[in-house]
């Protein structure tokens, strides 16, 4: 019997999927990721016009609205219900006016928002673009708030504003999608032709249900390889953190494979040398340290800027951003946490406040933001949910039409998952769970 | 008998002169010791109108309505920097004034076209301020050099044994006392050597040497010593 039962044992271990070595963050990690991301929702509820629902780009006074931050809002609300933060009247209204608003008031271009608009009477300002990642933001924001509320006006509505946008019309008779438009000089000189936050944009052109971009579209944007300090990684040109993780906060990569890439293990790669770029400037710059890292595009001492690391672009004076190394926590959850700590303990005086993490911090000029922006508020927050409850918005996300339709027409393959672990549900700090692969 | 001054032996005649140059080594002296300190006076007032100025634009900078929208709208171009082209930083002249180190990168590129359009109208009218000084040197060490020049004329002459020679100056010349007593005694001395002459044309030649001898004890010389 024991000889029966030791054999049955050792054929489930040998038959369970090769695991990477997974974090298990504690009770009081738990607790503080938490904290963390219930703070982080109240930027968008605070900041996000009463009646348009549209949401400001920075906490800084006068600041227009963000078609990008607006979609986070989206998701932040529906996620914010989920977990129990709002309520479902608070939420789900929040959302409809939201949405409402983009369909008949928003000016848009053949279902492009402009980037920015006014709070009050949601028309474009600062003679921004209509844009096309920031609109694939905030469709992807209004997708997943849908899968929240599945057969309500919610989806209705965001399903709506997803089939009036024409995709091709965006590519300007060319192989990529176009990064925008403007009434004065027509379509903006850069495409999206190479390997950045693409990859959430083209998804949603190429499985839109309505004039989709061909797959082609998805195939052909370059995927440059370049290595620093032994990690390989396709990387983007800026070599800012967070274009390995705008993408990967709605879509699960984990398993897909394109062209034989795995774009999380590459995000993971990324983040590696990301952090081991800065490390190797320690010396020279007080703000870098092993806990210490996240060289992504963010307001500084100078303005804002694309910081960044090797491969890639590698703009940095010493300027860290809190939220890049929080929205790595799904691909290094350990590195990660012990820095998300690091800064909350150490100089959460002056950089955490009531919407979370503030934009960046700069040590060697004694400087602190003092405004919270959008975008980096709201991939914090996904990439929080996705970690501390089991993926969440992947699921969500990844069960829409949309992402199926794109997945088949790339022919993307599904590799055997290298994790099954459960992971971990809100407030449930078991040891047992473990979310995500370090 | 008072001698008569042929036109010719005028300097110049009227009240213009050909020659600006007239004493050169003297001139270009002159200049370098008026323009330069002239100059040095009008580049610090200009440094300190200009600084002025700055204090100003700068100060208008912290009114906080200006200054959001100043801040919105260097974040949008920003934004589109980080996003399409990010640009190095380079040298400029914004840091002469540490304060724009503070702002942000529009307002900074806002002031430093305020700054080059500053420093282009500046330039120009200091090329002109430079023009301006180096004709006014020119013309006020004209006054010096044409009298000196005028004085060394006449002393040669004189020299040469022409004592009908004489200063004229032009009106707003330096030297007019000096040349005055000058001419005064060049006309003594001609009086007395043209009464010298004349004696000596008298057929009386003891009274004509009497006469000589009158007018040479009035005057004291080497070979009175």
């Amino acid at each position: 019997m024991f000889r029966r039962s030791l054999c049955f044992l050792l054929i489930i271990f040998l038959s369970l999927p090769t695991t990477v070595s997974a974090y298990i963050p504690t009770p009081e990690e738990n607790e503080l990721l938490t904290t963390i991301e219930r703070d982080t929702l109240q930027y968008f509820i605070r900041l996000s016009d009463k009646n348009t629902g549209l949401t400001r780009d920075s906490s800084r006074t006068g600041s227009p609205c963000s078609i990008a931050a607006t979609g986070f809002a989206l998701a932040a609300f529906a996620i914010g219900n989920e977990r129990g933060w709002i309520t479902k009247e608070y939420a789900y209204g929040r959302i409809l006016s939201t949405l409402k608003v983009l369909k008949e008031k928003a000016e848009h271009q053949n279902g492009f928002f402009y980037h920015f608009l006014d709070a009050r009477t949601a028309k474009r300002v600062w003679a921004s673009e209509a844009s096309s990642i920031d609109t694939a933001l905030l469709l992807a924001g209004a997708l997943l708030a849908a899968q929240y509320y599945p057969g309500t006006e919610v989806e209705t509505i965001a399903h709506e504003l997803y089939r009036r946008v024409n995709w091709r019309w965006m590519m300007n008779g060319s192989k990529f999608i176009c990064m925008g438009w403007t009434p004065e000089s027509g379509f903006l000189p850069y495409y999206w032709d190479s390997y950045n936050e693409l990859m959430l944009l083209v998804a949603l052109a190429v499985g839109a249900p309505e004039n989709a971009c061909p797959p082609s579209t998805w195939h052909d944007w370059l995927r440059p390889e370049g290595n620093y300090n032994g990690h390989r990684v396709i990387f983007a040109s800026s070599g800012s953190l967070f274009t390995y993780q705008y993408s990967h906060a709605f879509i699960d990569f984990r398993g897909l494979k394109d062209q034989g890439n795995d774009f999380f293990e590459n995000s993971r790669e990324a983040t590696l040398a990301n952090r081991d770029f800065s490390m190797s400037f320690s010396e020279k710059h007080k703000g870098y340290s092993e806990n210490s890292w996240g060289l992504s595009a963010s307001v500084g001492p100078g303005g804002y800027k694309a910081y960044g690391a090797l491969p890639g672009g590698a703009i940095h004076d010493g300027t860290i951003a809190p939220y890049a190394a929080l929205s790595s926590l799904p691909f290094t959850p350990e590195l990660s946490v012990a820095a998300v700590k690091f800064f909350h303990k150490s100089y959460g005086k002056s950089l955490y406040g009531n919407f979370g993490f503030k934009g960046a911090f700069n040590l060697d000029k004694m400087w602190c933001a003092d405004e919270y922006l959008g975008i980096d508020q709201g991939i914090s927050l996904l990439m929080l949910e996705n970690f501390l409850n089991d993926g969440a918005v992947w699921k969500k996300f990844m069960a829409l039409d949309a992402i199926k339709k794109w997945r088949a027409v790339t022919g993307l393959t599904t590799a055997p998952r290298e994790t099954v672990s459960p992971g971990l549900s809100s407030g449930a700090a078991t040891q047992a769970a473990s979310p995500l692969p370090q | 008998m008072r001698a008569k001054i042929a036109p010719e032996d005028f300097i110049m005649t009227g009240n213009r002169r050909r020659r600006f140059f007239i004493n050169k080594p003297l001139q270009v002296r002159y200049m370098f010791a008026v323009a330069i300190p002239l100059l040095l006076i009008c580049c610090t007032a200009m440094f300190g109108f200009y600084l002025g100025i700055w204090g100003g634009v700068l100060g208008a900078f912290t009114d906080e309505e200006m200054r959001n929208d100043m801040l919105t709208a260097s974040r949008m171009v920003e934004y589109e920097q980080a996003r399409y082209q990010p640009s190095k930083p380079s040298f400029s002249v914004l840091s002469l004034f540490r304060e724009t180190d503070k702002l942000s990168q529009r307002q900074q590129e806002v002031l430093q076209g305020i700054l080059n359009e500053t420093n282009r109208a500046i330039l120009w009218k200091l090329l002109l301020l430079l023009a301006f000084t180096a004709w006014g040197s020119i013309f006020i060490s004209h006054k010096i050099a044409g009298p000196l020049y005028r004085f060394s004329k006449v002393f040669n002459e004189v020299e040469a044994g022409n004592y009908r020679s004489r200063i004229f100056l032009r009106k707003g010349d330096e030297g007019h006392p000096v040349a005055r007593e000058l001419n005064e005694a060049l006309e003594t001395t001609d009086r007395l050597l043209s009464d010298l002459k004349n004696a000596l044309r008298d057929p009386n030649q003891a009274q004509a040497l009497a006469r000589i001898k009158e007018k040479l004890d009035r005057i004291k010389t080497s070979a009175d010593v």
